[in-house]
C-alpha cells in the first residue's frame, strides 16, 4: 500500500512538471499568469491555514504580512536605477538604495522580516481569542499598509514601485509552492502539528497535556508569516508594481474565501481551492458580458461573476460547514476507498 | 447523498478546469496566425477600467465617454470597432490579468485605460512585452508611462498641475507664504503637493516659504489639529490636494475656526459632492481642471458637448468622460494614420500624433508620451463652478 501510495506520488509530480513545461512553451502569457496565480494562491492560503485552520486562530492580519513580504522584495531586487527613478519626491534612505540582492535571498530575507513583525505582533496579540484576535490582526493589517503610506523614504509612499523585476515564473512560483506543501505537512505530521490541532481542538485540555500554548500559537504564527511574506514577494514579481491600497482587507477576504470553501485545516482542500477559485474568476467573466439567451439578450453586468463566490460561499456556510474537504486530506488510499467501496455495492444491486 | 453530492462537486470542478483548459486551445487558431486579424472585418480595442469595487464610480464616467466615442466614430479603416470592455475590480492583481486578457485573449490592437494610476500601472508591463499600445485615461502619476514605450496618456501630469496651481498662488493671488495639507494614502495628492512645494520654492526664491505640511488619510473625517496648526503659521494661501469629500470638509471646518485664507486644489474637486458637502465655505475655492463645459476649447469640444446632453439629458459631463472620450479618438485617428489595426504601427503613429484636437483640448505627446496640454482654472462661485482661466502648457 504505502509502495503504491509513493509511487504514485511520484508518478503525479512527474505529470505535473510535465504539464508545467508543456505550459511553459506553449501557453500564452493570460494562461500562465493564471497558473502563476494559482501557485502563488496555494502558498497564500496554506499559510493562513496554517494559523487559522490547523491552529484554530482566527487571525485576519495576513494581508500585512503579505505587504512587508512584498515591499522587501520589491526594494530588496529593484535595480539602483529603476530605484532612483521610483523615488522621484523623496530618495531612498541608504542603504537600501545601494543593495541589489538575488530574487531567491530576497525572498528569504522577506520572509524572515514577516516573521520578525509576526512575532512583534504575535507575542501581545495571541493572548486574544476568537473575535478579539480577529480585530486585532485586522488592526495590524491596517497598520503596516497606513505606516507603509507614510513612510515615503522607504516605501515611497502612496506612489507605490514600479519596475519591480519580474523574476516570477512558472518555475519559481510553482517550486515555492511544492516546497510549501512539502513544509507544511511534515509539519502537521509532526509533534509540533499535533500540538497545533490540539490548541485547536481544545486550549485547556492541551495545556494540561503540558503543550506550551504561548510558544506553539506564535510558532504557528510566524511559520504563517513567512510564508504569507514569500506569497507576497512573489505576487509584487508577478505584477511589477506594488502599493500600499493594494492590501486592504479585501486581500486577506480573498485568502480567507479560498480556505473556507477548501476547508480549514485540510491541505489537499486549500490548493484545490486556490486553484479553482482562481480560474473561476477568469473563466465566470462571461457573466459580466452581455448574455444571448436565444431570442433573450441581458445587459452587461459587471461584478456578477463575484456574486457567484457570495452565492457559493453561502452554499458551503449552510450546507457544507466544513468546506470541500473539512480536515480531511486528499490521499491516495481515500481517493481508491472512494471507488472501491462503491463496487460491493452496484455488485449487489445487480444480484 | 452526501458521497453523490461531492462527486457532483468534483464533476462540476473538473469540468470548469477542463473548460478553461480548452479555451486556449480553442483560441489558439485564431492567435497563431496574426495574419489573419487585420483581414477580419472588425478592429477590436480594449478598455479595462474599474467597474465594480472602491473606483467604480470614476470607471463609469470614462467608460461612458468611450461608448460615447465609439458611437460617433464606429469605422475606421472602413472596418467596425469593437470595444472589449473587462472590469479590473479596482484591484491591482485583477488589473493585470484583465490586461493581459486583453492582449492575449481577445487580441486586442490598442488598450484604452484606466481610471487610477495604480491600476494603470499593474498593466504596464503586460502591454509592454506584448508591444500593444495603451493610453491612460485619467492616469496622473508619472511613473505610468516612465520608460515604457507602449504607455500614452491624454492627461496632463502631477508635476504640470503642481506648478500651475504654484504659479497661480504667486502671481495671482501674490502669495508669498504656502500651507500644504495632502492627502497621505493618495498618490495623485502626494505628487501635486511635492511640486508645488518645488515650483512655489523657486517662484518666491525663499527655502522656508512653506510654512507648514499637514497629512491626512482617505476617509478622515476631523481636521482640526492640522487646521489650528496651519492657522498658527498664518500662510497667504492653503493647498490642499485630495479626495473632494474630505477636502470639502477640510475647507468647512477651516472656515469655521476662522480661517479666512483661500483654498486651493486640484481636478478632483470637480465634483457636485465638493459644492454639496462644502457649501458656502467652499464658496471661492480654486483649482485646476481638464476642461470647462462653458468654454469649449477646440471644435471636438463642442461636437462631445453636444452628443452628450443629447445622450444624456440634464447632465453635464465630467473631465474623465471628456478625457476617456480622447482616448479612443485618439487611438482611432492612430490607426487611420498607421493604416493598419496592427499594434506596433499603431504605437508609432501615436508617437507621431501632433496638434491631437480632442474634446479636453489639444493634446502633443512630450518624450515620456505623457500628454502636454492647458490647464483650465476654475472656482466656486455661487454654488457652481465656474471657469475662470486656460493656463497654457509649459514647452
Amino acid at each position: 500500500m504505502k509502495r503504491r501510495n509513493l509511487i504514485l506520488t511520484a508518478v503525479f509530480l512527474l505529470l505535473s512538471v510535465i504539464f508545467l513545461v508543456y505550459a511553459d512553451n506553449n501557453f500564452d502569457s493570460y494562461i500562465v499568469r493564471i497558473l502563476n496565480l494559482c501557485a502563488i494562491y496555494t502558498v497564500l492560503g496554506l499559510s493562513m491555514n496554517l494559523i487559522n485552520g490547523f491552529t484554530g486562530l482566527f487571525s485576519l492580519g495576513h494581508a500585512g504580512f503579505m505587504a512587508v513580504g512584498a515591499y522587501a522584495t520589491a526594494i530588496l531586487t529593484m535595480s539602483i536605477e529603476t530605484k532612483q527613478a521610483n523615488f522621484f519626491l523623496a530618495p531612498l534612505i541608504s542603504p537600501l538604495d545601494k543593495i541589489v540582492l538575488p530574487f531567491l535571498i530576497s525572498l528569504i530575507i522577506a520572509g524572515l522580516i514577516a516573521v520578525i513583525v509576526a512575532y512583534g505582533i504575535g507575542a501581545p496579540a495571541l493572548r486574544l481569542k476568537g473575535d478579539y484576535l480577529a480585530i486585532a490582526t485586522l488592526g495590524f493589517a491596517e497598520i503596516i499598509r497606513v505606516v507603509f503610506t507614510n513612510t515615503q523614504r522607504v516605501t515611497n509612499g502612496a506612489l507605490g514601485l514600479k519596475g519591480i523585476p519580474s523574476t516570477t515564473n512558472l518555475w519559481w512560483s510553482f517550486g515555492i509552492a511544492l516546497f510549501t506543501v512539502i513544509v507544511m505537512i511534515s509539519l502537521i505530521n509532526s509533534s509540533y502539528g499535533r500540538a497545533f490541532k490540539a490548541i485547536r481542538e481544545d486550549e485547556i485540555a492541551a495545556e494540561s497535556m503540558g503543550i506550551n500554548l504561548f510558544k506553539h500559537k506564535v510558532l504557528s504564527f510566524m511559520i504563517g508569516a513567512f510564508f504569507a511574506g514569500v506569497g507576497g514577494g512573489l505576487l509584487g514579481s508577478l505584477l511589477g508594481t506594488i502599493d500600499p491600497l493594494m492590501f486592504r482587507f479585501f486581500m486577506t477576504f480573498n485568502i480567507l474565501l479560498i480556505i473556507v470553501l477548501g476547508g480549514m485545516g485540510s491541505i489537499s482542500g486549500t490548493i484545490i481551492s486556490a486553484f479553482v477559485i482562481t480560474i473561476a474568476t477568469e473563466w465566470l467573466r462571461f457573466l459580466d458580458e452581455p448574455i444571448k439567451l436565444g431570442f433573450l439578450t441581458t445587459p452587461a453586468l459587471p461584478g456578477l461573476r463575484m456574486v457567484v463566490f457570495s452565492a457559493l460561499l453561502m452554499v458551503v456556510v449552510l450546507f457544507f460547514r466544513h468546506g470541500l474537504m473539512g480536515t480531511r486530506e486528499l490521499t491516495w488510499d481515500m481517493i481508491f476507498g472512494f471507488f472501491n467501496r462503491k463496487k460491493p455495492l452496484t455488485k449487489g444491486g445487480t444480484k | 447523498m452526501k458521497k453523490a453530492l461531492s462527486l457532483a462537486l468534483v464533476v462540476v470542478l473538473v469540468l470548469s478546469l477542463g473548460l478553461t483548459g480548452c479555451a486556449p486551445k480553442a483560441e489558439a487558431p485564431q492567435g497563431g496566425e496574426p495574419a489573419a486579424q487585420p483581414a477580419s472585418d472588425v478592429i477590436k480595442i480594449g478598455v479595462f477600467e474599474p467597474m465594480t469595487g472602491a473606483n467604480a464610480a470614476g470607471g463609469e464616467l470614462e467608460v461612458e465617454g468611450i461608448k460615447l466615442a465609439n458611437k460617433l466614430y464606429p469605422e475606421v479603416l472602413g472596418k467596425k470597432v469593437e470595444l472589449v470592455i473587462v472590469d479590473n475590480k479596482s484591484d491591482k492583481v485583477e488589473a493585470a490579468t484583465a490586461a493581459a486578457r486583453l492582449v492575449e485573449k481577445d487580441k486586442v490592437s490598442a488598450i484604452i485605460g484606466s481610471w487610477g494610476s495604480s491600476l494603470s500601472m499593474a498593466a504596464g508591463n503586460i502591454v509592454k512585452d506584448a508591444k500593444v499600445p495603451a493610453v491612460g485615461t485619467s492616469c496622473t502619476n508619472p511613473l505610468v508611462t516612465q520608460g515604457n514605450p507602449f504607455y500614452f496618456r491624454v492627461c496632463f501630469i502631477d508635476p504640470f498641475q503642481g506648478t500651475v496651481m504654484s504659479n497661480y498662488a504667486f502671481n495671482k493671488l501674490g502669495a508669498k507664504k504656502a500651507a500644504i495639507i495632502q492627502e497621505v494614502s493618495n498618490d495623485y495628492a502626494v505628487g501635486l503637493a511635492k511640486f508645488f512645494t518645488d515650483n512655489f520654492k523657486k517662484l518666491t526664491g525663499d527655502e522656508n516659504c512653506i510654512v507648514a505640511v499637514a497629512n491626512y488619510n482617505t476617509g478622515d473625517q476631523d481636521f482640526t489639529a492640522q487646521l489650528t496648526n496651519i492657522k498658527a503659521q498664518n500662510p497667504d494661501v492653503i493647498f490642499a490636494p485630495g479626495n473632494f469629500t474630505e477636502s470639502a470638509l477640510l475647507i468647512k471646518q477651516a472656515r469655521q475656526l476662522g480661517i479666512k485664507t483661500p483654498f486651493i486644489g486640484g481636478d478632483t474637486w470637480e465634483t457636485p459632492e465638493f459644492i454639496e458637502i462644502g457649501q458656502d465655505a467652499v464658496e471661492g475655492s480654486v483649482f485646476s481642471t481638464f476642461f470647462a463645459t462653458e468654454k469649449p476649447i477646440t471644435t471636438e469640444s463642442t461636437k462631445f458637448l453636444d452628443a452628450y446632453r443629447a445622450e444624456f439629458p440634464g447632465k453635464e459631463p465630467a473631465a474623465v468622460t471628456a478625457l476617456a472620450y480622447d482616448a479612443y479618438l485618439i487611438i482611432i485617428k492612430a490607426i487611420e494614420a498607421a493604416g493598419t489595426a496592427d499594434s506596433v504601427k499603431i504605437q508609432e503613429a501615436l508617437l507621431a500624433t501632433k496638434d491631437f484636437q480632442g474634446a479636453a483640448g489639444v493634446v502633443n505627446f512630450d518624450e515620456n508620451r505623457n500628454a502636454v496640454k492647458s490647464a483650465v482654472l476654475k472656482t466656486v462661485k455661487e454654488g457652481k463652478f465656474t471657469f475662470m482661466d486656460v493656463v497654457e502648457p509649459i514647452k
